[in-house]
């Protein structure tokens, strides 16, 4: 197989484990953030459940920004394509995200509650907004986007921004911010005690199963909605130019690559078991354990979406044939390479500094903790 | 057409806008995580609880700025994708890359232990947070390291080809990208600027305390770390800042003409444009005061070079623009077959002015049937906006020198143990803080517009890099950051202030008191 | 034990170190003068306090 085939191949995979660490660690944070009013109801119990990811938020969200990056070096076409299109979505999406900095840093730097109260407010906004816009996208992906180029390759969108808000998008996102909130349930489980680990058990069990429900429903959906296959002229080791292939709409092929391989039944099936035995271990005080399954629903959530495209990442839905697909919407075999090196070396090196750092700051966070800590937010 | 035109006026305006926002936080961030490192270092070694209750101090500052330079470093994140996807995709392949190197590599290793820094004093041993810190101040100047990469090869693109397969540029040599003079002279230059914006803050910040008689402590001592600090920033920053400009004049002569204001070529010996009044459309200064002699060795670094003036430029414009044409339509060809050929030998021969006959393409949307007159308006925009570049330029050098003088004067006091004495400076020190980053911003404007009308320099211009938006997306967020932007600020600097003013937290510390001092202090200080 | 470690440890720098040193000093030249420039500022600085110390030690004035 040519090389640049396996370099195709290998950024696929990682652009899936990029939206999964992202989906993790930051759709933890942001669970917490959105289930903040809930965790918490004293000012002291909020103040003790921000302060749990205060030490981390700022290194997760660097997942989000990696997934921008990289993205942007791997699969430049995608970037362009993909941000410009859904304009009002993205700067949806960043201003969320970008008060909820401001949210952590600066909401206990000042005693008055009216000032706390608006912060929360935002750390909820911040939580809540992006992980749905996050599994919107993804939604949309699936139904396709409208979109076409020119022959220079300079894009245009000809769809409208409410467009992107269809039902079936709203309940993926709905979908992805349940995830978040079962993420967030579970990390608060793992650092708090009393109260707010018996309300971080029930957010989690609460989030966990509607997320299932939702899984479930998009997936039937999916089912019945029109899949793309490509027909023609794509050559997976060809230069990355989408605009000399030809493609399908037909309905329900998004289940093809699952009747060709139907080991492949296993990746949804990750979701619900995860999930399940998940609320099971939270259930019984395994919270830790309870995490990681979180962590593997993810991974099978995101699978589903991948398989279930492959080979396409993002189709259009007005001019099929200028879908951009793994074969012709990558960087060249050059910066591929480069760029695998870099993620090489330096992903492990990420792991082990966040782990440590999560190592040191271990341990539960009371209110009482708090008090004394003239550090904590 | 009009539509287009106005398009990218918004889309120039909120990345301008977005981005000289950033940079209002980064360079503190920068220059403070250095100084942090420093302040703990002499914790450590010294174990005396002044030094711990300093770094404490500014680093709540830190981390103040810290949380809007992140935020707003998102919106950078992005921007490239959502208004200027042509762009995206026409260099992605190569300036993606230093982007994901620099969340690899650097966000996660400032980010993950920014954590560790502010919420761990109590969890780890005095060495390991040193290591945080310094982790920390690492992982932030590697972040500039990688966008000034990135933004070097806007300037000066090299290592890559335009490939007419892909219709886009195509990374060649990775190290020549990362190794161009242009992004090492840019990172030094930039990340030293962060180095004295810090130093000038706490030097500010610390005169406030000492002018009121608080904080003697602390203030004292920072004032003497930043003062020391900021004096080798600040003759750094005004060298490093005068080989950047040699190495951009040869890449970037149409920058430098804007910078000297600069018409008619100059023969040895030259003149140097202290103020003037450029007029663009004329094409000469309509009044110039001049030093003799100067400009030459400034700008050639050496006694007998020549400058190819604006003029000159225009008319080297208008051959490169008349050779890209039948490139531009070799492209369009070969878009429709991409073997053809003709058409690709005839862009083997054109391709490298490609860039110069899209500039046309804005007046001529035919290139073929361009008129002369449509070609020397395309050639004339290839000067960048003169009057602003000039300007900017003497604002950042006039600002660098009234700093470098301000801290020898704050060195030489702070040696001599005069400073508490010098009223006068003490009171003018906290009005100092605004200068570095009015150069900061200054800088930028050199750098970016003196970079029109490219995106990427002679190979892509502006007005064909933005996304195909409507103009109300555009307004729609424009509004939306203006509005936000504009609330951030106000929080910001009334935290910032009212932390300023509550101080750090000194407890009962009077300075060069032995009995509360930590117990690593004994008299091994004295004889070191 | 743990002095095998520690001396790995700082070899592994040192490697680092020279590695960085020779790159940098073949290709890089700004680079690595920006790395050791930014040590003496920082070593520099660190020195003024010293000086500073020793001086408020004595009660002379600073």
């Amino acid at each position: 197989m040519e090389i640049y085939i396996v370099l195709k191949l290998v950024w696929w995979a990682l652009l899936g484990v990029l939206l999964i660490g992202l989906a993790v660690m930051v759709g933890m944070d942001m669970g917490v953030g959105a289930g903040l009013r809930y965790l918490g109801r004293t000012d002291r119990e909020r103040r003790t459940v921000i302060n749990m990811i205060a030490p981390h938020w700022d290194g997760n969200q660097v997942w989000f920004i990696l997934g921008g990056g990289a993205v942007f070096a791997a699969w430049p076409t995608i970037y362009a394509t993909a941000f410009s299109g859904l304009y009002v979505v993205m700067l949806v999406l960043l201003w969320s995200m970008i008060v909820r900095p401001l949210g952590f840093e600066y909401r206990s730097k000042l005693p008055s509650q009216r000032w706390r109260n608006l912060w929360d407010v935002t750390l909820f906004i911040s939580g809540a907004v992006p992980m749905i816009v996050f599994g919107a996208a993804m939604g949309n992906m699936l139904r396709g986007v409208p979109f076409h180029f020119e022959w220079n390759m300079v894009s245009y969108y000809t769809g409208s921004f409410i467009a992107l808000f269809n039902p079936f998008a709203v309940l993926c996102g709905l979908m992805s911010i349940a995830l978040a909130l079962y993420q967030g349930g579970a990390m608060v489980m793992n650092r708090g005690t009393g109260v707010i680990r018996e309300r971080a058990c029930n957010l989690l069990t609460m989030a966990g199963l509607g997320a299932l429900v939702l899984f479930t429903v998009c997936g039937l959906w999916v089912w019945l909605m029109p899949g793309y296959v490509l027909t023609g002229g794509a050559e997976p080791a060809g230069p990355a130019m989408p605009l000399r292939k030809t493609v399908q709409k037909v309905s329900g092929a998004w289940l093809n690559n699952f009747a060709a391989y139907p080991l492949l039944w296993l990746v949804p099936g990750l979701v619900y078991a995860g999930v399940l035995a998940g609320i099971a271990c939270a259930r019984r005080g395994l919270s830790h354990v309870a995490w990681w399954l979180g962590a593997l629903a993810w991974a099978g959530t995101i699978g589903t979406v991948g398989t279930a495209m492959f080979p396409f990442l993002m189709p259009s839905s007005t001019n099929p044939g200028h879908s951009l697909t793994v074969w012709d919407a990558s960087s060249s075999a050059t910066t591929l390479g480069w760029m695998l090196a870099f993620t090489a070396i330096f992903i492990p090196i990420v792991a082990v500094y966040t782990s440590w750092a999560f190592w040191v700051m271990r341990g539960k966070v009371t209110p009482e903790t708090i008090e004394h800590d003239e550090h904590a937010y | 057409m009009q539509e287009l035109e106005t398009v990218i006026a918004l889309s120039r305006t909120q990345f301008a806008a977005t981005a000289l926002y950033h940079y209002l936080f980064v360079p503190l961030t920068l220059g403070l995580s250095v100084l942090l490192a420093t302040m703990e270092t002499i914790y450590v070694i010294s174990g005396r609880e002044v030094y711990r209750q300093m770094t404490q101090f500014w680093s709540k500052l830190f981390a103040i700025n810290f949380a809007l330079g992140v935020a707003t470093g998102l919106t950078m994140e992005f921007e490239f994708g959502t208004n200027w996807s042509t762009y995206s995709h026409f260099v992605g392949d190569i300036f993606g890359a230093p982007l994901a190197i620099e969340g690899l590599m650097a966000f996660f290793l400032e980010s993950t232990f920014v954590g560790l820094m502010l919420f761990g004093w109590d969890k780890l041993s005095r060495g390991k947070h040193l290591l945080v810190t310094y982790m920390v101040a690492l992982g932030s100047n590697l972040s500039a390291l990688w966008i000034l990469v990135a933004n070097a090869y806007m300037q000066h693109p090299v290592g890559s080809e335009f490939n007419p397969a892909t219709m886009r540029m195509e990374l060649e040599s990775f190290t020549a990208l990362f190794f161009s003079h242009e992004a090492q002279a840019k990172f030094v230059h930039t990340s030293v600027a962060g180095f004295l914006t810090a130093a000038i803050f706490v030097i500010g910040i610390s005169a406030f305390y000492m002018l009121r008689k608080r904080h003697m402590a602390v203030a004292v001592r920072s004032f003497r770390v930043a003062a020391l600090f900021g004096v080798f920033a600040s003759i750094g920053v005004i060298c490093l800042g005068d080989a950047l400009g040699f190495i951009s004049g040869e890449g970037q002569p149409n920058k430098l003409v804007a910078m000297e204001g600069l018409w008619e070529t100059a023969e040895a010996p030259a003149g140097f444009n202290v103020i003037a009044w450029p007029d663009q459309e004329a094409m000469e200064n309509r009044f110039a005061l001049q030093i003799p002699y100067v400009l030459t060795p400034l700008v050639t670094h050496s006694f007998d070079g020549t400058i190819t003036g604006a003029r000159d430029l225009v008319h080297r414009a208008e051959v490169r623009i008349r050779d890209g044409i039948p490139a531009l339509v070799a492209l369009e060809t070969l878009s429709d077959n991409p073997n053809d050929r003709d058409a690709l030998r005839t862009f083997r021969i054109h391709g490298d002015n490609l860039g110069y006959a899209l500039l046309v393409k804005r007046y001529a949307p035919d290139v073929t049937q361009a008129t002369p007159e449509q070609i020397t308006q395309a050639a004339r925009d290839t000067i960048p906006p003169v009057g602003p570049v000039f300007w900017s330029f003497r604002i950042m050098i006039a600002a660098a020198f009234l700093m470098l003088g301000f801290l020898i004067l704050a060195t030489i006091y702070s040696l001599r143990g005069q400073i508490t004495e010098k009223r006068t400076f003490l009171k003018i020190a906290p009005w100092m803080i605004p200068v570095p980053f009015i150069a900061n911003e200054a800088g930028w404007v050199v750098a970016e517009l003196g970079r029109q009308p490219w995106t990427v320099y002679g190979q892509l211009p502006t007005w064909i890099s933005a996304s195909t938006h409507s103009v109300g997306y555009m307004i729609f967020s424009l509004v939306g950051f203006v509005a936000i932007y504009t609330i951030f600020i106000i929080v910001e600097m009334f935290l910032m202030v009212k932390f300023i003013r509550k101080g750090p937290d000194d407890g009962p510390l009077p300075p060069a008191e032995p009995a509360v001092a930590a117990p690593g202090h004994t008299s091994q200080w004295s004889q070191a | 034990m743990k002095n095998i470690l520690l001396f790995a440890f700082w070899f592994l720098v040192g490697l680092i170190t020279l590695f960085l040193a020779i790159v940098l000093g073949e290709a890089g030249a700004w680079y690595l003068a920006w790395v050791l420039g930014t040590v003496m500022m920082i070593l520099i600085a660190a020195t003024g306090t010293v000086i500073l110390e020793v001086d408020d030690e004595q009660d002379r004035p600073y």
